[in-house]
């Protein structure tokens, strides 16, 4: 397998204003481990983030994305590794989604002005702070969204069925347009 | 033309040292960077800029800003733009719109020839009978006299507006000294605020005042511009407010986008939209000329424009007597002032392009180019009428003022009283500390129950009640109409004459007026007639305005533009794995759903062909996947589908059917068994979401202690299948850890194998087509490999991709049926031949006792195969089945297609079970009325029905 290369929905991996102020970065090759079981299980405990936060642990970045449901997202080819780290007593999935899903990063200034013209989320500080974790809609997609801050600043984890990817991505990119991204020739919406 | 600018203003607008040409019905001129497009024109003389929309009488200046309904220009292929607001912008080329042949001359002014027949209800009266002209000529006529501009429909310039969401605390909706003192005062107690000024500068009537007002106006925009809690927008306007303080903002001015609607989601809503003039009624009050005391404020100290040489001031109140100063001050000479409050009058005005005599109250005659009246102002009181207010007329006061509202909507500045700046800073500074006091305690709220929040840091506010000291209300005189008749809506060119004419018709109740006559019903939407047209209302009923009432201001506050509203649009579509494949590789794409799908790659019926005789492969990721896992799975499919699970051995596949609960069929699909308690389900295409949320629903709800964990997995697996004699053959070539021998790997079985080197690929060996067949589910971000090896390792096998119209020939060969086609809303298992699949000694399933009913029932229709007599005629899917002799119709085709691989049309069809058996002759309708014999076939299979091919 170490010679087949991972094909993203994304056709374009990394897109920036000249000035920094906005950026997105393909993510899509992430492992993402979906992980469902009560709170009271193992698994639960070990997880233990709570519905709508998350929290990053051994290069894991655990998401409580819905009541007893867990995403896991880590660098990419760790599925297995990720996986076998959830207890299993008890009733417990551990569903390896990480090819089901297209996910992107959008950092920076900007980046709060350029997702409130493609969804409706409150994304104040006060509702919406680092490490929080939402579902929505983002240009009529249903995605998961973290809010994930790095050094440079705010930064959102933006994933969606893997399907939209293409679309979603050039979405949220044309968004992004007004403040400073150039949009590559050939990238479309439709 | 002599220019009208002035010596420089302290308040000016305009930047002197940067001229800008534009063009004005085609002739060029010249203003400069802050002007607007009628000030600009103001100044280079030209005092016309408009026809009325009934008797197209000429029409100048009135208010000079956003509400002037004499100012609604063409600007290049941008209709309706208000000249009065729209600041000019180099190479703009305007043009009067609702004149012909031009301006000057205009065909038009015929209409005032009858005008005496063009009364209230003209339309209604007029256009009655005959009724066979209405849409040959009265339709056609009445289009030729539209008002409004001219957009052409391939138009490019109207293609960028935009969206954006917004949540601010505070909302504050107008930009005057109140509306910013309370944006100040809500930022100050911490909330987040939005400030909303339609004009492109805030001040309200601040910025054309003297020299106190504009030392205010500075304090006020410093604070303002330098606090960080508050986001500006000018040039803007709040068009509506919802229910829950959904509050609509259209952007005008936005930097990349023509226009940009915001949806906001408002904790607390200040309204403080100031005041507007209202014109006064008297006989020729449209003459170009006859200004409002606030345009000749603007036009002098905004925009240094002379508004003419000789004035006559009609004034009630001290608003109109400050003007004078800015007469004088501008060179203007004052022939005479007339005091409304001592019972001066103006009865008529006389004057085609401009105001030339003035007759008054006592007979005088004068002379002069310029009329400026300042008989009081109308509350424009919309944004409170959406928040479920009925503002009350104060006969003191002369206008209508607010009465109740809603904890979270609150009214502060001109609207709500009078006082001096001081006394209305003070009054939104305590609305704006109210109305954050209120806003955070929503915050707090919405923060307590949202889950990804944190806890609030803050107590939650106490509730406040409001004990704001009101503003004073100063009496005014009720100055509404002369002696003579004038108009009173200039947009709808309706009179007053016409308004006591619908009165005395029985029309006297003031919705009831406003709809038969159309008055207010412009495009200021009743901002400057509102209260004249209730006072002409009252005088002709005898009673008091009070007692009249008001209309029901409804969204948009302000005209929108339909592009605005209509904004982006997001049409999401999905994508396999493959899909650049297929279309770098000449597929022709159809839209399934949301899914972008290769339909063919040039030619189906050689890619069936291909299928039959050799090896083909398509693209099925759209096909619903759902990863189910729990001890508890085989009780789920045993209550979702019509037949039993509970003995599915591991790596077996069964197909099942769903039904919903009135026993419709409601979706289809293969399942897998792929571990002890993992399985993995298919569904059609189109059904996927919805089966998904069925059996989440059903896990939720009905059986809550059931353990089954529900995944789709949809688009992460993407699904191929190999399908054709040769599939097998193929298949070996890329497969090594799984036999693929047929006694080995069964019909109906599924393994786990490496594919191509992919490893934890999901084969199964099923198929739509009625070829030997495998379908494979890999990981989508190594699918493309698969499927490139695949072509690779085929090619002297004759692999080749084929598309779904390839794929529905096949299936209907193979006498597939597809749930939602061949079946509809109302078919039942019988209709699709499912008795052998449905059991009905389950002790539970979705439907089970409407399907004991429908296999109780004889009247169904029931699917059957058809063939028609002329094997070259193929009858349009939908076409009827109908009896031999008439039109009863007795069934219809629900599939059809050529068929290359037996050279004839085929087909399967719905019929009454009385003619479901085999042999039975039909008469199928085509589309082009005739009519051809059909046959129906012992089974639904038209190829290989014995299924021989596939399982070998």
């Amino acid at each position: 397998m170490s010679d087949i290369h991972y094909r993203s929905a994304v056709e374009f991996p990394f897109l920036s204003a000249p000035d920094g102020s906005i950026s997105l970065a393909d993510h899509s090759e992430y492992t993402k481990v979906l992980v469902r079981a009560d709170r009271k299980t193992a698994a639960g405990k070990h997880l233990k983030v709570s519905y709508g936060r998350s929290r990053s642990r051994d290069g894991i970045l655990i998401c409580g994305s819905r009541p007893d449901e867990w995403t896991l997202l880590s660098e990419a080819h760790r599925s297995t590794e990720v996986a076998e780290s959830v207890p299993r007593d008890g009733f417990v999935s551990v569903v390896d989604i990480t090819h089901a899903r297209t996910m992107f990063r959008i950092s920076g200034s900007c980046a709060v002005d350029a997702l409130a013209k493609v969804c409706n989320v409150d994304l104040a500080d006060h509702m919406t702070p680092d490490g929080a974790v939402f579902s929505g809609s983002i240009a009529k997609v249903g995605c998961d969204v973290v809010r994930n801050d790095q050094e440079a600043g705010r930064s959102y984890l933006i994933a969606c069925e893997r399907s939209f990817g293409k679309y979603l991505f050039a979405v949220v990119a044309d968004a992004c347009a007004e403040f400073g991204i150039a949009i590559p020739s050939g990238m479309s919406t439709h | 033309m002599s220019s009208h600018r002035i010596l420089s203003r302290p308040g000016e607008l305009i930047d002197r040292s940067t001229r800008l040409s534009f063009t004005w019905n085609g002739r060029p001129y010249t203003g400069y960077k802050g002007d607007t497009i009628a000030s600009a024109l103001a100044a280079e003389g030209v005092g016309v800029f408009s026809r009325g929309l009934k008797y197209h009488r000429r029409r100048g200046i009135l208010t000079a800003d956003h509400w002037d309904p004499n100012l609604a220009v063409q600007v290049g292929d941008e209709p309706n733009v208000r000249a009065g607001s729209r600041r000019l912008v180099e190479g703009m080329q305007v043009t009067a719109q609702n004149v012909w042949p031009c301006l000057r001359f205009d065909i038009g002014t015929a209409t005032r020839l009858v005008g005496r027949f063009l009364s209230a209800g003209f339309y209604y009266k007029t256009f009655m009978r005959p009724r066979f002209l209405w849409n040959h000529v009265y339709q056609r006529v009445l289009r030729k006299f539209a008002p409004g501009g001219q957009v052409h429909w391939q138009t490019k310039s109207h293609d960028n507006y935009d969206k954006r969401y917004a949540h601010p605390d505070v909302l504050v909706a107008g930009g005057g000294p109140a509306g910013i003192a309370a944006a100040l005062a809500a930022a100050k107690a911490g909330a987040s605020v939005m400030l909303v000024e339609q004009e492109p500068e805030l001040g309200g009537h601040l910025r054309w005042g003297g020299p106190d007002d504009l030392s205010v106006l500075d304090g006020l925009l410093e604070a303002v511009q330098s606090c960080s809690g508050i986001e500006i927008l000018c040039d803007s306007v709040v068009t509506g407010r919802y229910d829950h303080n959904w509050v609509a903002i259209m952007q005008r001015s936005h930097p990349v986008a023509l226009e940009r609607l915001i949806k906001a989601r408002v904790g607390s809503l200040v309204v403080a939209p100031g005041l507007i003039e209202r014109p006064y009624v008297f006989a020729g009050n449209d003459t170009p000329g006859v200004m409002l005391s606030g345009a000749v404020k603007r036009l002098i100290n905004l925009w240094a424009v002379s508004p003419g040489h000789r004035a006559v001031v009609f004034s009630a109140n001290l608003e109109g007597d400050a003007v004078l100063a800015d007469l004088e001050s501008a060179g203007v000479e004052v022939v005479a002032v007339l005091d409304a409050r001592a019972g001066d009058d103006v009865v008529r005005v006389k004057g085609k392009g401009r105001v030339k005599t003035i007759l008054t109250g006592d007979g005088q005659t004068l002379e002069a180019d310029l009329l400026v009246t300042a008989v009081g102002w109308t509350s424009p009181t919309s944004l409170l009428n959406m928040a479920g207010d009925r503002p009350v007329y104060d006969q003191v006061a002369a206008r209508y003022f607010p009465q109740s509202l809603p904890d979270n909507v609150l009214a502060t500045g001109g609207i709500t009283g009078d006082g001096s700046i001081t006394e209305l800073v003070a009054h939104g500074r305590e609305t704006g500390t109210l109305a954050a006091s209120r806003a955070m305690r929503i915050r707090h709220d919405r923060m307590s129950a949202t889950a990804r929040s944190p806890k609030p840091s803050f107590d939650r506010p106490a509730a406040v009640s409001d004990e704001r000291v009101p503003l004073r209300r100063v009496p005014h005189p009720e100055c509404y109409q002369s002696s003579t008749h004038g108009l009173v809506d200039f947009s709808e060119d309706i009179s007053s004459k016409d308004l006591i004419q619908a009165a005395a018709e029985g029309f006297d109740s003031i919705e009831l007026m406003k709809r038969y006559t159309t008055v207010t019903m412009g495009p200021s939407q009743g901002k400057l007639e509102t209260v004249n047209a209730a006072a002409v209302l009252a005088e002709a009923r005898q009673t008091a305005i009070v007692d009249v009432g008001t209309t029901v201001w409804r969204p948009p506050f302000a005209p929108v533009s339909l592009g605005a509203l209509a904004g982006q649009s997001f049409e999401p579509t999905r994508r396999s794995a493959i899909q650049n494949w297929h279309e770098a590789n000449g597929a022709t794409n159809m839209l399934a759903g949301q899914w972008v799908r290769p339909d063919h790659y040039g030619n189906p019926m050689a890619e069936v062909a291909n299928v039959r005789n050799n090896v083909g492969l398509i693209d099925v990721t759209p096909l619903g996947k759902l990863d189910l896992r729990g001890p508890d799975v085989s009780r789920l499919l045993d209550l979702v589908y019509v037949n039993k699970w509970q003995n599915l051995e591991i790596g077996r596949v069964r197909y099942g059917v769903m039904v919903a609960e009135d026993g419709v069929v409601s979706d289809d699909g293969v399942t897998g068994r792929l571990a002890e308690e993992h399985y993995l389900m298919t569904t059609t295409s189109s059904g996927a979401g919805a089966v998904w949320e069925m059996l989440e629903d059903w896990l939720q709800t009905y059986r809550p202690e059931w353990e089954v964990h529900v995944t789709p997995v949809t688009g992460g697996l993407t699904s191929i299948n190999v399908a054709g004699p040769r599939s097998r053959e193929l298949l070996k070539r890329l497969v090594d850890d799984v036999d693929l021998s047929a006694t080995a790997f069964p019909y109906f079985s599924v393994r786990k194998g490496s594919v191509a080197g992919v490893q934890d690929c999901i084969i199964w060996r099923i198929g739509f087509t009625g070829e030997l067949s495998y379908e494979i589910h890999a990981h989508s971000g190594y699918a493309l490999h698969i499927w490139e090896a695949l072509l690779g390792a085929g090619s002297d096998l004759g692999v080749a991709p084929f598309g779904v119209e390839a794929q529905r020939i096949l299936r209907l060969e193979k006498g597939h049926y597809i749930v939602g086609q061949d079946t509809d809303g109302l078919s039942k298992a019988p209709t699709a031949s499912l008795g052998g699949l449905v059991k009905l000694d389950k002790l539970d399933t979705i439907g089970l006792p409407e399907l004991r009913a429908a296999f109780q029932r004889s009247d169904l229709p029931v699917l059957v195969g058809l063939q028609t007599e002329d094997p070259s005629i193929v009858p349009e899917e939908a076409c009827q089945i109908v009896s031999s002799d008439g039109n009863e119709i007795l069934g219809r085709i629900t599939s059809s297609r050529m068929s290359p691989t037996l050279g004839r049309s085929v087909c399967l069809a719905q019929v009454y079970s009385s003619l479901a058996a085999a042999g039975t002759l039909l008469t199928v309708k085509l589309v082009d009325g005739r009519r051809v014999k059909a046959t129906v076939q012992e089974q639904h299979a038209h190829v290989d029905p014995e299924g021989e091919r596939q399982r070998v």
